[in-house]
């Protein structure tokens, strides 16, 4: 039985996320962590009341991540695998961008992920094995105008993953980051269609992504058979470079 | 557990969880843990052996000043060990 916790759980990609491991893995257990809106993965939870739960996490805050790892440990002994996936953007052109668009969003798509890590690093190295799964952004390599903010906190991220996996590697423990570009969840929420129509110009495959070709790879990069795999950045954009 | 007994247990535990490719017995009691005249082992290795020692032994270590004196050796380890018991 695996326990897994992904945090951004009331968002499209968090909730395919979660959907895709209920169904390949039977025996895992998943804890979706939610900030304020939780209707969706409350009716996720519903689903599957044994196995999938939505607990309450500001990922901002090292006290919650201490007790929502400390509650997920102490009912089933483990924690298997994180997947950082809250985050938030806030786009504004770096001349014009307010204080808070800045440390708002380093904290809650930067801050929060070495909050995430260093809760769950200690458990992990005790049962000699874990999986850590960033999901970045292909911002952090390619990022559009008006993602500075957004941009610098998902490269640190990658940075982060690349750190982490040197020093958790021989202790069991995996850390690898997703690079997502588009994918169809509310994120792209505000783009009307004119823009949509440009972006997937830019696409070669000339299509978003969905949310659940974004789980396939976090589900092999948290799997036994990726156990040789860390430190890496895996793009899922439909081919842009 | 004390004496000899106890110091194979943490050469076992400490070739174990850090994965050394040394036997138990190739390590002396008092063996520098860390530095290039001894086991060589670094700061990933001492948080990972901090970890161990506490799921093996029950031992505590407060902060990396304490670390630092405590993780000398396999001796300075099991004296550490002995006091709490």
């Amino acid at each position: 039985m695996r326990s897994i916790l992904i945090t951004g759980g009331n968002g499209g990609l968090g909730l395919g996320i979660a959907r895709y491991f209920l169904r390949k893995d039977g025996d895992c257990r998943i804890w979706l962590g939610v900030r304020a809106n939780r209707d969706a993965a409350d009716l996720l939870s519903a689903e599957y009341p044994e196995r999938c739960r939505t607990v309450t996490l500001e990922v901002t805050d090292a006290g919650a991540w201490g007790e929502a790892v400390a509650g997920i440990t102490a009912e089933t002994g483990r924690i298997d695998v994180l997947v950082n996936n809250a985050g938030v953007h806030r786009d504004h052109l770096l001349a014009a961008m307010p204080d808070e668009a800045w440390h708002g969003v380093i904290s809650s798509n930067l801050d929060s992920v070495f909050l995430g890590c260093r809760a769950v690093v200690t458990p992990m190295m005790r049962q000699r094995s874990g999986r850590i799964i960033n999901i970045a952004s292909l911002s952090a390599l390619l990022p559009p105008m008006g993602q500075t903010n957004y941009a610098a906190a998902k490269a640190g991220v990658v940075a982060m993953t690349r750190t982490l996996a040197k020093e958790t590697a021989r202790a069991g423990i995996t850390v690898n980051a997703v690079l997502p570009g588009y994918v169809e969840t509310e994120a792209l929420g505000g783009m009307d269609d004119e823009a949509k129509k440009q972006a997937k110009a830019g696409i070669p495959m000339r299509r978003f992504g969905r949310p659940e070709e974004v789980a396939a790879a976090v589900f092999f990069l948290a799997s036994a058979e990726a156990s040789y795999v860390t430190g890496a950045s895996l793009k899922i954009d439909g081919g842009i470079f | 557990m004390q004496g000899a007994e106890l110091r194979q247990k943490i050469k076992e535990v400490m070739v174990e969880e850090l994965m050394l490719d040394y036997a138990p017995e190739e390590i002396g009691d008092k063996t520098s843990i860390f530095g290039s005249h001894g086991l060589g082992l670094d700061s990933v290795d001492a948080l990972q052996l901090v970890v161990a020692l506490e799921k093996h032994f029950g031992l505590k270590i407060g902060n990396s000043a304490e670390a630092k004196g405590i993780l000398e050796s396999v001796e300075t380890i099991a004296v550490e060990i002995e006091k709490g018991q």
